[in-house]
């Protein structure tokens, strides 16, 4: 009785994974990932990266006569100062010889920043009130944000260094001064839930849950929208290549439609498995682990709890859509038609992943992801957010769970019953009416 | 008891009938023709004997019972159209198909291969069914209905699209099938095959069976008006015996229409008084006539 199913899993798993589009496509995207987790370091090799990015300032001749606490050439050697200091100085400042008049100076600071000497410079004008004049940053890039941070935090040291450095202050008061405030914000929960936040979580542990849920959406999102097109198209092919006749004819249309889907799914976990060993590969290089390590991302600090549902809400997320998928792949007859036909239920995922992925992840508790959470097609997505971050009650969890075994069971009921009807259907796409009559008819 | 009965099997499709109310019986090791124009309704009716869809009333038994999972097992069908996934290897997908029929692995594999080797393309066991020409994938279509030595097998359309060699090639294997004990249900718009392979058949007509039989009784029923008469000379004044309607000239001598048997016996002595006879039959009419006066006649 079961043999049939599982040949059929087999031959579908089989002849996909033997086929080179399945090959073809793994070896790209795993090419890609590669790419994309190495990319900051390959960025770093050629930008020399480490190295402090030049800034230029003038040189000016008239400010170095001047005697005042602030000049601008004084300015800038005290930032000369504060860079060196560093560990690893993340700028440092380069003087542009004075060419005398303004607009000479200009065009040679900008001839700098076109020759590369320099990436921007800083322009000073008199401040509003304090004797501190204010500065301008310029830089061919339209968002310099980590410079201008920089010197906006160095500035700000070397100016109350510069103040208080005649004032007698002792090392100490001027740590406590310089130090940052401390502020932790901490989540707790009210009732015993089912999330994972509440059991006093560190920083880290909380960001591994966010990394999970992410990971696990992801995956299903990607999991439906690879292996639902394949289900569907694979039947529309079947049913175009008039195999199905023949194929009805041997096997219970059930376990036909219930294997190609199971085969679908062991390709995609193959598929996924060798993109967790791929990325997995290439976090454990060396120049990657070091940024891995600065993020504080650890396996071991992966909930269990979490994980263990994040797989139930994948898995039954997975198979509602797979068995949708093969009911549309065999309403069409031509592959042609396919693209069209899945477009509602392809809308429906990526409804369900942009709810959780924009909406979610910033405010796990609203309404809308509450109300998500209930609903089959989404809920797969938004419970998986609210166990990651938040912490749903657990009656709520489980009655999720049930809501999505009952779609799956009646979606998997109807479905048997369209691929039974729809795939002798052929020519146009039958309407609502006549597939109704036809289904009717395969008691 | 018969290997296949259908019994006033209707089936409607909205307010179209595509069959009204057919049976017909199927021996065990026979071979039964199904006729019909284009839209008569054979495939319909094959198709509810295949379990792909319920006729709305009427029954059909297999070896007397009812459509379950082991009547299913014990079908082959060869269907019109190509019905093979075109990028799968030959082996991969017979294997397969053979599996679903309930045949264990190594069976389905020798099986394959022996007949394989039978229609003498014994590479094609590892190429794919899109690589093979039309003709070579009929006979993947054909050994995909009969691996699992089905003992009921439906042909739709069997031999179309092949060259005469390779007609005979599946047409003597039918025969075998049948010499072995399998029923097969057959439907062609060939009507020398049906002569040819059929003993009992039912010819269909915009959904209703029009003519039903043993071939032969049916043959018997139709009077027999034509004469071929092979002679050395010309004859002359053949038109002016009794009973004859038309001559015909040809180059081995005449044809001639009669409208009554009667007409035989002094056609030929009139011939044998002129000059030396070569050939004198009085024909059968050809199931091609039958059908096309069956079906033309319902056409009033």
């Amino acid at each position: 009785m079961n043999s049939s199913f599982w040949t059929v899993v087999g031959f579908t798993a089989k002849n996909k994974i033997r086929g080179k589009a399945f090959l073809i496509t793994t070896l790209i995207i795993a090419v890609i990932m590669s790419i994309a987790i190495n990319l900051p370091y390959i960025i770093s090799q050629f930008s020399g990266e480490g190295k402090p990015t030049a800034v230029g300032y003038l040189d000016s001749n008239i400010e170095k006569a001047k005697s005042n606490l602030f000049t601008h050439t004084r300015i800038a050697a005290m930032l000369n100062d504060y860079y060196a200091k560093q560990e690893k100085p993340e700028l440092k400042l380069v003087p542009i010889p004075d060419a005398g008049s303004a607009e000479a100076n200009e065009k040679a600071l900008k001839q700098a920043v076109a020759d590369d000497e320099i990436q921007g410079y800083i322009e000073f004008s008199p401040g509003k009130e304090s004797g501190f004049p204010a500065i301008t940053y310029k830089s061919e890039s339209l968002m310099e944000s980590k410079v201008s941070a920089s010197l906006s935090a160095a500035l700000q040291v070397v100016k109350m260094e510069a103040v208080i450095g005649g004032g007698g202050l002792s090392e100490e008061v001027k740590a406590l001064l310089t130090k940052p405030i401390e502020l932790e914000s901490v989540q707790i929960s009210t009732v015993e839930g089912a999330g994972s936040i509440g059991q006093g979580k560190t920083k880290e542990q909380q960001g591994m849950d966010f990394g999970t849920v992410y990971v696990i959406i992801i995956m299903l999102f990607m999991a439906i929208m690879i292996s639902g097109q394949m289900i569907a198209s694979e039947i529309t092919a079947e049913k175009s290549s008039r195999v199905m006749e023949i194929l009805i004819t041997s096997v219970a249309p059930l376990k036909a439609m219930f294997g190609k889907i199971f085969g679908m799914f062991l390709v995609v976990l193959l598929q996924m498995a060798i993109y967790i060993v791929v990325i997995v590969i290439n976090m454990t290089l060396p120049q990657n682990a070091d940024k891995l390590g600065e993020l504080g991302i650890k396996l071991s600090d992966v909930d269990p709890v979490l994980l263990t549902y994040s797989l139930v809400f994948f898995l039954t997320g997975y198979f509602l859509f797979a068995t949708l998928f093969a009911a549309v792949g065999s309403i069409v007859s031509r592959t042609e038609d396919l693209g069209q036909a899945v477009m509602p239920i392809t809308m429906l995922s990526l409804a369900g992943f942009y709810i959780c992925i924009f909406g979610g992840m910033n405010n796990p508790g609203s309404m809308l992801m509450k109300v998500c959470s209930f609903i089959p097609f989404f809920s797969p997505y938004a419970m998986v957010s609210r166990l990651g971050l938040s912490d749903p009650p657990l009656w709520q969890v489980w009655l999720s769970i049930l809501i999505l075994l009952a779609t799956i069971l009646a979606a998997g009921w109807l479905s048997a019953k369209i691929y039974r009807a729809g795939v002798l259907m052929y020519g146009k796409k039958p309407s609502l009416k006549e597939l109704g009559k036809a289904m009717r008819a395969y008691k | 008891m018969n290997a296949l009965s259908v019994e006033r099997i209707f089936k409607q499709y909205g307010d179209k009938t595509a069959v009204n109310g057919i049976s017909f019986d199927v021996a065990p090791g026979e071979i039964y023709g199904l006729l019909g124009a284009n839209g008569a309704g054979k495939t319909t009716t094959m198709r509810m004997v295949l379990g792909l869809i319920y006729p709305d009333s009427g029954t059909i038994r297999y070896e007397g019972k009812s459509y379950g999972k082991e009547q299913l097992q014990g079908l082959g069908y060869l269907p019109e159209e190509r019905g093979l996934y075109p990028k799968v290897k030959v082996s991969d997908q017979i294997i397969y198909l053979a599996q679903l029929r309930g045949m264990s692995r190594r069976d389905a594999d020798q099986n394959l291969r022996y007949w394989l080797e039978r229609f003498g393309v014994p590479e094609y066991y590892g190429k794919k069914v899109e690589e093979l020409s039309k003709g070579n994938q009929q006979k993947i279509q054909f050994i995909a209905a009969v691996i699992h030595r089905p003992r009921i097998v439906i042909m739709d359309e069997a031999f179309s699209g092949l060259d005469p060699v390779n007609v005979e090639l599946l047409k003597s294997t039918v025969k075998e099938l049948r010499d072995s004990g399998s029923s097969i249900l057959f439907s062609t718009h060939r009507m020398e095959h049906v002569e040819e392979l059929c003993r009992n058949i039912t010819i269909l007509h915009r959904s209703n069976p029009v003519l039903q039989g043993n071939l032969k009784a049916i043959k018997k029923r139709f009077p027999r008006e034509r004469i071929i008469l092979g002679t050395e000379d010309d004859v002359k004044g053949l038109e002016k015996v009794g009973g004859v309607m038309n001559v015909k000239r040809h180059e081995y001598g005449y044809e001639l229409l009669i409208n009554d048997e009667a007409a035989g016996r002094p056609v030929l002595e009139l011939a044998l008084a002129q000059t030396n006879v070569n050939r004198f039959e009085i024909m059968e009419p050809t199931l091609n006539e039958i059908f096309i006066k069956t079906v033309g006649e319902s056409h009033e």
